[in-house]
């Protein structure tokens, strides 16, 4: 089939602004946003930049915003698009632009490293691994599924809004060490989250849990880390 | 002189996936300042696609296992060509890898007791590997990448800076490294987003860049796997071994044609998963060969019996080592008793509850759904071999990781000897783990070692390094480089592949001279910033190099052994197992093979085989009196 995509292209060394470029590109249906990408690159035009890995969601190279949503670009198929209509592709809302869909993720793994994203444990290493059930396993199960794409970021209104604010992914990443039962940096973490660029300002808009590949409930984590804060235990 | 940016370092470690973290964990804990190097940024590697888990004795399954079974294994997965000692130490210290990574934080699924589960896997006597899931490479990277904030912050704590000790240089490539005489000085590179040259000064740099799958078409690699350490290490004198052994996954997706090659992981096997042809017929029970025919079952009710007593009942032959069931899928296909999409019906929907699917293989499932709108729990895969790893790389010592040129180390899969002809599922992420360590630590005595004697950077070097990454600028009018890879690729998909024959390999080594040619004049168009016309040239003579090696050690290699199958000549040959293959660069950039001979095994390791297993390996005089 025959697909307009629309792509927002930027190059700082030719232009300062960015613009709008359409292709005309022959795909399958079941043809992924990154096949589309892969074939503009490949037959038309050698510079358009993406980043792209393990093509198929779980390294978290590609997201952008595909008719105005956030997604994975290997994860997205065209018929999925309404592809009778120009699909457009732009880069993830909320970070610096650097070239065509490559934003600048530093201020993104910024807030990542701030909320201590590592175990923390008192007294001596154990020699074998330490025994954790299987319920306690679970309860934090959904939040190490993060795969750091910053699709849930840079969805979100607040984060749009003002740089300062940790972000979903920040919150998540948290969560998983808030809840994990081995982990005894709690209060810190929390103390963390309890900034004024922390978790209170969530408003609960949802849009990171639509935009999450992983389906992980971005919100209902951020939840519980209120909830967390505000009775002060897990 | 050539503009760029100047970084001095102990230790250097280019590639950040599972056995680059670890060697640079290492380096920083024994006190070296180190920096991490990579293409992608940092926690995109392809370790995150592993998917099966981390193979490690344990016994927390089944208290029958210990390391000597797990070597037992990996020898008879690799066809005894392995570097027995490499294979050893990973037996032994797997285990304590993975509990340390579990006391770094990582994630695991457990047994009703609390303790680390583990599950079955191909080729592996018994339940061994460590697992979340089916994303167990995502967590042990994320992981790695965690205690890596964790030591930057203990950094701070001490000095003020994050990056004093351990810095990652994020998309960044390196594209020649450099001597001092004989031993390493440094490593020369460009950062990917502004073109601009880097150059670290350092006595040490430890290989850690991965494989070699985009040189074929259908492969479950991702952009990353173009060869780059395995050229690099031959530019530097060093040498490359076992290159002729390639290892295709038996499943890869077939269907639809733009995610063919990605990956179907080996647990669904393990948990329960069947291959059929179109016929309906459980294929695999016809292509148990007789080296292995006394650990399969031969009936599908004692198979199927096996999932709930593995003491008393033979295991499924749908886990057989990777490489037989490759080739077994290969042949139905070529029968006429392949799927629609010309592959082979990977099934557990009959075998399995949906909703234990879903838990037990949830990226599967949800892989299927969006990729290919199939429902695994309600209807069967189709899957088909796609290239999956190389099991030949840079000739290392075992202990220290250190190639034959002094300063330069490599760990994981660019690596190689560990799994001699075939790597048995789940004992490369363990690989990553032990090897990536050792790297560390030989890097640090070697450190140690050179005192004040630190190799110097020739500035003419480096001139010619810059001279060398600009030169597709250089030239008008010539090709796309996506054009000559992508020929590139499918010339060694249909000509080096899983199935060999001698005349197709040579047709191979003259169209790889010809592309020699074309990449020597290809074009690339705009500038140095972010362009990935320009990366991908600098890539291509990587793949070109590395092609040059598995097409030249494939041809001479006449027979049959784990990732390596002769059309021409089926059988193994035991004087073949006594031999190795070691590739080196000569001075016009073209790749030499020469013969060496094994170091013989050990007799205390010879002696944990039964003597009839042994006469199917080796020659009548290497056999144990």
């Amino acid at each position: 089939m025959d697909v307009k995509v629309k792509i927002l292209r930027y190059n700082p060394e030719v232009t300062e602004d960015a613009e709008w470029v359409t292709y005309a590109v022959t795909l399958q249906p079941t043809d992924r946003v990154l096949d589309a990408l892969h074939k503009i690159k490949w037959e038309q035009d050698g510079t358009l930049t993406f980043r792209r890995s393990c093509a198929h969601g779980v390294c978290g190279s590609d997201a952008m915003r595909i008719n105005g949503r956030n997604r994975l670009a290997c994860k997205t198929l065209i018929k999925d698009l309404n592809p009778d209509r120009e699909i457009t592709v732009e880069p993830i809302k909320g970070l610096p632009v650097l070239k065509d869909l490559v934003v600048d993720m530093e201020p993104f793994f910024d807030a990542y490293r701030s909320v201590m994203p590592f175990l923390v444990t008192d007294g001596h290493e154990p020699s074998r691994e330490r025994i954790q059930s299987q319920a306690d396993r679970e309860r934090f199960d959904d939040t190490t599924k993060c795969i750091l794409c910053a699709a849930c970021t840079t969805s979100c209104p607040v984060f749009w809004s003002d740089g300062q604010y940790f972000g979903p992914q920040a919150i998540v990443g948290a969560h998983r060490f808030i809840f994990d039962s081995r982990d005894e940096g709690t209060e810190q973490r929390l103390e963390i989250l309890n900034d004024k660029e922390g978790v209170w300002r969530c408003r609960t808009t949802f849009n990171c849990t639509d935009a999450c590949p992983r389906g992980i409930e971005v919100t209902k984590a951020i939840q519980e880390v209120k909830r967390a804060l505000i009775f002060r235990r897990v | 002189m050539t503009e760029l940016e100047r970084h001095q370092y102990d230790v250097v470690v280019i590639g950040a996936g599972g056995a680059g973290l670890r060697a640079a964990i290492e380096a920083r804990e024994q006190g070296k300042r180190t920096a991490i190097v990579c293409k992608s940024l940092f926690g995109k590697a392809h370790t995150v696609m592993a998917e099966g888990g981390c193979a490690a004795a344990m016994g927390n399954a089944n208290s029958n296992d210990n390391w000597q079974v797990h070597y037992r294994d990996t020898m008879r997965g690799g066809k005894f060509l392995n570097n027995w000692r490499m294979a050893e130490l990973h037996a032994q210290e797997a285990p304590d890898r993975v509990w340390e990574l579990e006391t770094y934080g990582a994630l695991f699924d457990r047994t009703p007791d609390g303790r680390i589960s583990q599950r079955n896997f191909g080729g592996h006597s018994y339940p061994r590997l460590a697992h979340v899931g089916d994303r167990t490479g995502l967590e042990l990277i994320r992981t790695l990448q965690q205690k890596i904030v964790s030591l930057q912050q203990e950094d701070f704590q001490a000095t003020g800076d994050y990056e004093a000790n351990l810095k990652v240089y994020a998309e960044c490539t390196i594209t020649e490294l450099l001597k001092d005489g004989d031993a390493i000085s440094g490593a020369f590179g460009y950062w990917r987003e502004s073109g601009r040259f880097i150059l670290f000064d350092a006595p040490a740099v430890i290989l850690a860049t991965g494989g070699v799958g985009k040189s074929f078409k259908v492969t479950s690699n991702s952009w990353e796997y173009t060869g780059d350490g395995h050229a690099l290490a031959m530019r530097a004198g060093a040498t490359l071994i076992n290159m002729e052994f390639i290892q295709f996954h038996p499943t890869g997706m077939v269907w639809p044609p733009s995610v063919k090659g990605i990956l179907v992981t080996e647990s669904v096997r393990g948990d329960g998963g069947v291959l059929r042809n179109s016929e309906g017929k459980r294929f695999m029970f016809d292509y148990v060969p007789d080296v292995f025919r006394a650990q399969y079952a031969d009936t599908e009710e004692e198979a199927d019996r096996w999932y709930k007593d593995a003491d008393n009942n033979r295991r499924p032959p749908e886990l057989l080592p990777r490489d037989e069931v490759a080739r077994a899928i290969n042949s139905e296909v070529k029968a006429g008793r392949g799927t629609p999409h010309g592959g082979v019906f990977l099934d557990v929907s009959t075998r399995l509850p949906a909703e234990e699917i879903k838990r037990r293989l949830p990226s599967m499932h949800h892989q299927f759904k969006e990729l290919a709108d199939v429902d695994i729990t309600a209807e069967p895969m189709e899957v088909g071999p796609t290239c999956h790893y190389v099991m030949g790389g840079v000739e290392v010592d075992p202990d220290t990781a250190s190639s034959v040129v002094p300063g330069l180390f490599a760990a994981g899969e660019v690596a190689g000897g560990m799994h001699g002809s075939n790597r048995l599922g789940g004992n490369s992420l363990s690989d990553l783990l032990v090897f990536g360590r050792r790297a560390g630590m030989g890097a640090a005595m070697y450190l140690d070692s050179l005192g004040a004697n630190r190799p110097k950077i020739s500035e003419a070097d480096v001139d010619a390094a810059a001279a060398e990454a600009l030169a597709p600028f250089e030239l008008e009018g010539g090709e796309n480089p996506y054009t000559i890879h992508q020929e590139l690729q499918q010339s060694m998909n249909d000509l080096v592949g899983i199935i060999r024959k001698a005349e197709e390999m040579e047709q191979a080594l003259s169209r790889l001279a010809e592309f020699r040619g074309r990449i020597a004049k290809m074009t690339v168009e705009g500038h140095r910033q972010f362009n990935p016309g320009w990366h991908l040239a600098l890539d291509l003579r990587n793949m070109l190099t590395v092609s040059e090696c598995v097409a030249k050690a494939a041809l001479e290699r006449e027979e049959s052994r784990g990732g390596h199958t002769r059309d021409d000549f089926p059988g193994m040959d035991a004087e073949w197992r006594k031999l190795l293959l070691v590739c080196r660069l000569n001075a016009d950039g073209s790749v030499d093979v020469t013969k060496k001979d094994q170091i013989p095994m050990r007799d205390d390791l010879l002696e944990l085989f039964e003597l009839d297993e042994l006469k199917k390996y080796l020659t009548e005089e290497e056999l144990p009196a």
